[in-house]
C-alpha cells in the first residue's frame, strides 16, 4: 500500500495521544517488570556474597535435565494434541450458524475458568469408576497426566483455535472453494493462513502446561515445576527458586519468541462472526470420522466434568448453600475480575501500539511482555511483595488490590498480543484519516480508535475474566487479609475433603464464566456489527 | 450508531466506577482489628475467629493458607513481608515453618500467660512461638482391603514385601507435615539411615501422591489398602463414615513411637496491631480454646487435660517419637533437599 507524503509526516509525527499512550505502556511496562525487578533485588545481593546455595542452581545435573526434558514432551504433547482436536473441531464447525456457535465459544470460556486441579479430580473419578469396571485400567503415570493435563487446557485450546481459525478471510475461502476440493481449502488455504495464531495458541497452551505441577504431581508424574516448587519449599528463598526456574523460563521464553514471529506476520481480516453463506465444508469420510472424534472428545471432557460436579453437589439446595457461604468470595472474585479488565485493558491497548513499532523499541516491548509470561505464578507474587517493600514504592502498595494487580502482570501481556492482532487488521488509513479530519482527540479516541480496537477489547476481557477467576498462585501469595477469592475457598475446602461444596463452588465458578462469556460475546457482536474496517474492508 | 456506542461505554464506565467505588468502601481499620496469617484449615479456624470477635469485639482479619501451596505460602509472604509486616500473628497447623519464621527474624518474643499449663516441650524458650495440641501422623487402613491381621504396625512394614507397593500411599515427603515427619526421621534414625529408608520406598515405586488428602481419600475410596497421613484427614474420612481405621505406627516395646506435631502461634515482629495479637494469642491458648478444638476434629492430641475427648481416636498413652522441635529444623532443610533428589526425578 502507497503511503503518500502527507500521510507519512502524519504518522511520524509525534501526537499528544502518541505521548499519552506511551506514557500508559511505560507505567504498564514497570508493572510487567515489578515482580522481575523485586526478584534481582534479592538475588543480586545473594550473587555478590557468593552463597552456595544460590549457586547450586547454575548447574543442570542429569536429574533436573531429565524432568525439563519431560516437561517440555508433556507440554508440547498436551498444546500439539490440543491444537490438533481444536482443529478438526472447529473445521467441522466452520459453516454452523452463529448462534450455536456462539453457544459453544462460550461454554469453552467457560470451562476455560475452572482450574485445572477441579478437571483433574473430577477425571480421578472418572478413572476410579473405570478401574472398577476394567482390570487394569491405569489411575496413575504419564499417559494419564497427558490424558488430563490436555482435558484441562483443551477448552482453552479449542477457544484459541478458534481465535485462529476466524482470523482468515471468508472471502480468500469462498474463492478457493471455486476451483479446490473443501479438504485442499482447508489444508492449502485456511491452515497456511491460521498458521501463525494457530502457533501462538500452541505457544500460549504449552506455557501454561509448562508452568503447571497441580496434575501431573496428582497423578504421579514429575515435572519441572514441581522441582521449582520443592526447591522453594527447600529453601524458602525466592531468588534461589528463580535460579531453578531460569531453564523453564529459558524453554518457555523461547517457545513465545517463535510464537511472536508468527503473530507478527498476520495479516489477514477478521472477520470472526462474519456471516457463512453457501454449503457448508464437505470433507472425505476420513476426515469427518476425525472431526466427530474431536466433538466427541470435547463432548466427553464436558460430560465428565459436569456430572463429576452435579453428582459431588447432590441437590440444588447444596448448590444454593455452597453459594450462600462463599458469597463474599464471590462478591470479591467479581470485583477482582472487573478491576483486572479495566486495570489490564488501557494498559493492552498501550502496549500492543509499542508492540506494532519496529526495530529496537519493538523488540524490547516483545521482551518485556514474553518475560513475565514465563514466570511461575507463586514468585510473581513474591516479586510484588518484594517490590512493594521498596521505601518509594511502598506508599502506592494497593493492598485490598494487590490480587487484581497480580493477574494483570500475568494476564495483561495475552490480552496486549490478542489487541496487538487485533490492531494489524485495522487499516492505518483510517487513523490516518481520523488524525487529519477528527474534530478533537477525545473524538478520535472515542469514535475510532476504541470502536475499531472493541472486538480485541472485549475478547480479551472475556480471556481475562476466565484466568483472572481460575488463578490461585499468585494470588494465594498477595490476598488481602480478610478477603479471598473464590479459587482460594475452593482450593481451602479441598483438603477438608468437602466434595459437595467444592463441586458446588466450581458450578459456581462455571456460572460466572459463562455470565461474563455471555456477555463478552454480546458485546463482540454489537461491536462488529455492520463493521468492516478491516484492510480491504468497505467500511460501515 | 456511534452515539449509540459511547452511551454504551458510558454505561460500562460507570458500573465499573460503581464496583470500584464499592471496593475502596469495604470494610476499612475503623475497628480494631487483628491480622491473622494461618496455615490450619478455614473450616476449623474460622469458627475460632468468629468467636474470638463475639468475645473480644476486635474483628480478625484472616489470611488462610491452602494445600496446593505445600503450607510455604504464608511462611514465605511473612518472610517476604518482614520489612513492612502486614500480618500481627502466625498461626500454623505445624511447627516447622514457624521455628524457620523466628530464625530468619520475622517473629516477636511474647510469653502468654495463658500459655502457664503448657508443657515446657511444647513452648520455645526464649518465647517466639507457643505451640499447643495438635495431630499425630498415622496409617489410615481400608479396612475392606486389609483384615486386622494384616493390618501395618511400624513404618518399616511399607517396606515389607507382604504390601504390594501399589497399595501403599503417601504424601511427597518434601512439602506439609510430611515434611516434617520425614525431618524427624532423619533426627532420630540419622541420615544415613532415614535417606536409605525412602531411598527404598521410592525404588518399591511406593504410591507417592500429591498431598495428605489424597492420600486419605485414595484409601477411603479403596485405590490403596493403606496410607501415612494426618490425624484430622484420617478423622475426616471415619466421620464421613467410610470403611477406614486408623493405626498408630510404631507403638511397640522399643519402637520409635509416632510424631505428633502441635499448632504454633507466634506474635510477628513489629506487626500493626501489637495489643490485638497479644489478645488473640493469649485467647488461642486457653485450655478451652484447645479442648473446643479437639470437639471441632482439629486437635487430636491435646497437650494439656482437656474435658473433650476426639471421636475418632484415643490419643491416651500415646508413644511419641523422642526428639525436640529444634533439631526435626535442624533436619528439614537437609531431609528435603535429600528427598528431592530420592523423588523428583
Amino acid at each position: 500500500m502507497a503511503v503518500s507524503p502527507f500521510l507519512k509526516r502524519i504518522r511520524t509525527g509525534t501526537h499528544p495521544e502518541d505521548l499519552v499512550c506511551s506514557l500508559v505502556a511505560g507505567i504498564a511496562f514497570l508493572l510487567l517488570l515489578s515482580p522481575l525487578l523485586g526478584l534481582l533485588a534479592d538475588l543480586v545481593p545473594a550473587l555478590l556474597a557468593g552463597s552456595p546455595d544460590i549457586i547450586a542452581p547454575m548447574s543442570l545435573p542429569s536429574r533436573r535435565l531429565g524432568l525439563l526434558l519431560a516437561s517440555i514432551g508433556l507440554s508440547a504433547g498436551v498444546a500439539g494434541t490440543g491444537i490438533l482436536v481444536g482443529v478438526f473441531f472447529i473445521s467441522a464447525l466452520f459453516s454452523l450458524q452463529q448462534r450455536l456457535l456462539a453457544a459453544i465459544l462460550i461454554l469453552l470460556l467457560a470451562l476455560a475458568g475452572i482450574p485445572p486441579y477441579i478437571h483433574a479430580l473430577t477425571w480421578s473419578e472418572f478413572f476410579i469408576l473405570a478401574g472398577g469396571v476394567v482390570d487394569g485400567f491405569p489411575a496413575t503415570g504419564w499417559a494419564v497426566s497427558f490424558w488430563v493435563e490436555l482435558m484441562a487446557l483443551l477448552p482453552l485450546s479449542v477457544f484459541l483455535v478458534w481465535i485462529a481459525f476466524a482470523s482468515v478471510d471468508i472471502q480468500l475461502i469462498d474463492a478457493a472453494r471455486l476451483a479446490h476440493p473443501d479438504l485442499s481449502v482447508l489444508t492449502r488455504v485456511i491452515l497456511p493462513l491460521a498458521s501463525p495464531a494457530l502457533g501462538a495458541a500452541f505457544g500460549f497452551v504449552f506455557l501454561i502446561c509448562c508452568t503447571d505441577y497441580s496434575v501431573p504431581s496428582l497423578f504421579g508424574a514429575d515435572v519441572y515445576a514441581l522441582d521449582i516448587f520443592a526447591q522453594f519449599s527447600a529453601s524458602g528463598s525466592a531468588a534461589q527458586a528463580l535460579l531453578y526456574a531460569l531453564p523453564l523460563l529459558l524453554v518457555t521464553f523461547c517457545v513465545m519468541l517463535a510464537c511472536r514471529s508468527g503473530i507478527r506476520s498476520l495479516a489477514q481480516t477478521p472477520r470472526r462472526f462474519a456471516a457463512r453463506f453457501g454449503n457448508p465444508l464437505s470433507f472425505p469420510r476420513w476426515f469427518s470420522i476425525l472431526q466427530t472424534g474431536a466433538a466427541a472428545v470435547i463432548v466427553m471432557q464436558v460430560v465428565v466434568l459436569f456430572s463429576g460436579l452435579l453428582l459431588a453437589v447432590g441437590s440444588p439446595g447444596a448448590f444454593m448453600a455452597s453459594a450462600l457461604m462463599a458469597k463474599n468470595e464471590i462478591l470479591y472474585s467479581l470485583l477482582t475480575v472487573v478491576l483486572v479488565i479495566f486495570i489490564s485493558l488501557p494498559f493492552s491497548y498501550a502496549i500492543a501500539h509499542e508492540l506494532k513499532r519496529p526495530g529496537i523499541r519493538g523488540a524490547a516491548a516483545w521482551l518485556i511482555v514474553l518475560l513475565p509470561l514465563a514466570v511461575p505464578a507463586p514468585l510473581v507474587g513474591i516479586g510484588l511483595i518484594t517490590a512493594g517493600n521498596i521505601p518509594v514504592l511502598s506508599a502506592l502498595y494497593p493492598a485490598l488490590f494487590m490480587p487484581a494487580i497480580v493477574a494483570v502482570v500475568r494476564f495483561a501481556p495475552l490480552a496486549a498480543i490478542v489487541l496487538f492482532v487485533q490492531l494489524r487488521f485495522i487499516d492505518p488509513m483510517l487513523f490516518d484519516a481520523a488524525a487529519v479530519f477528527g474534530r478533537n482527540q477525545r473524538d478520535v479516541l472515542t469514535r475510532i480508535h476504541l470502536p475499531l480496537a472493541a472486538p480485541g477489547l472485549v475478547v480479551s476481557a472475556g480471556i481475562l475474566a476466565a484466568l483472572t477467576l481460575a488463578e490461585l498462585g499468585s494470588t494465594l501469595i498477595v490476598a488481602p487479609p480478610g478477603h479471598a477469592t473464590l479459587t482460594m475457598r475452593i482450593y481451602n475446602y479441598l483438603h477438608y475433603g468437602a466434595a459437595a461444596d467444592v463441586a458446588g463452588l466450581c458450578l459456581l465458578i462455571t456460572l460466572l464464566t459463562l455470565c461474563t462469556g455471555s456477555f463478552t460475546i454480546l458485546a463482540f457482536r454489537l461491536f462488529s456489527r455492520h463493521r468492516d474496517f478491516t484492510i480491504g474492508g468497505q467500511g460501515p | 450508531m456511534p452515539d449509540k456506542k459511547s452511551g454504551i461505554f458510558l454505561i460500562i464506565a460507570v458500573i465499573l466506577a460503581v464496583l470500584i467505588t464499592a471496593m475502596l468502601l469495604m470494610p476499612g481499620d475503623q475497628k480494631r482489628t487483628v491480622v491473622v496469617y494461618t496455615s490450619v484449615d478455614q473450616v476449623y479456624s474460622e469458627p475460632v475467629f468468629r468467636d474470638f470477635e463475639n468475645q473480644t469485639g476486635i474483628q480478625v482479619l484472616p489470611v488462610y493458607d491452602v494445600e496446593a501451596t505445600k503450607t510455604t505460602g504464608l511462611a514465605t509472604r511473612l518472610v517476604a513481608e518482614k520489612t513492612r509486616p502486614r500480618a500481627d500473628v502466625f498461626w500454623s497447623g505445624e511447627f516447622g515453618q514457624t521455628i524457620v519464621l523466628k530464625n530468619e527474624g520475622v517473629l516477636a518474643a511474647y510469653y502468654s500467660p495463658s500459655a502457664s499449663d503448657i508443657p515446657e516441650q511444647f513452648r520455645d524458650k526464649e518465647g517466639f512461638w507457643t505451640g499447643f495440641g495438635g495431630r499425630a501422623r498415622i496409617f489410615l487402613v481400608n479396612t475392606d482391603l486389609l483384615a486386622p491381621s494384616r493390618y501395618p504396625h511400624s513404618l518399616h512394614d511399607m517396606l515389607d514385601e507382604k504390601y504390594p507397593a501399589k497399595t501403599i500411599g503417601i504424601a511427597y515427603p518434601m512439602f506439609g507435615t510430611t515434611s516434617t515427619h520425614a525431618a524427624a526421621l532423619y533426627s532420630f534414625l540419622g541420615q544415613e539411615k532415614a535417606r536409605a529408608f525412602f531411598a527404598s520406598l521410592n525404588n518399591r515405586s511406593v504410591r507417592v501422591v500429591d498431598g495428605n488428602s489424597v492420600v486419605r481419600d485414595l484409601v477411603a475410596d479403596g485405590q490403596l489398602a493403606y496410607g501415612l497421613t494426618d490425624t484430622d484427614d484420617a478423622c475426616g474420612a471415619i466421620e464421613s463414615g467410610r470403611n477406614v481405621t486408623i493405626i498408630i505406627p510404631d507403638q511397640g516395646p522399643g519402637e520409635m513411637g509416632t510424631l505428633v506435631i502441635p499448632n504454633t502461634v507466634a506474635l510477628i515482629r513489629d506487626s500493626p496491631h501489637p495489643a490485638e495479637a497479644k489478645v488473640f494469642i493469649d485467647y488461642l491458648l486457653e485450655k478451652k480454646q484447645e479442648s473446643a478444638m479437639v470437639s471441632s476434629g482439629w486437635i487430636q492430641i491435646p497437650v494439656r487435660e482437656v474435658s473433650a475427648r476426639s471421636p475418632c481416636i484415643n490419643s491416651t498413652g500415646i508413644v511419641t517419637m523422642p526428639v525436640g522441635y529444634q533439631d526435626v529444623y535442624t533436619s528439614l532443610q537437609t531431609a528435603q533437599k535429600d528427598l528431592i533428589e530420592i523423588f523428583i526425578r
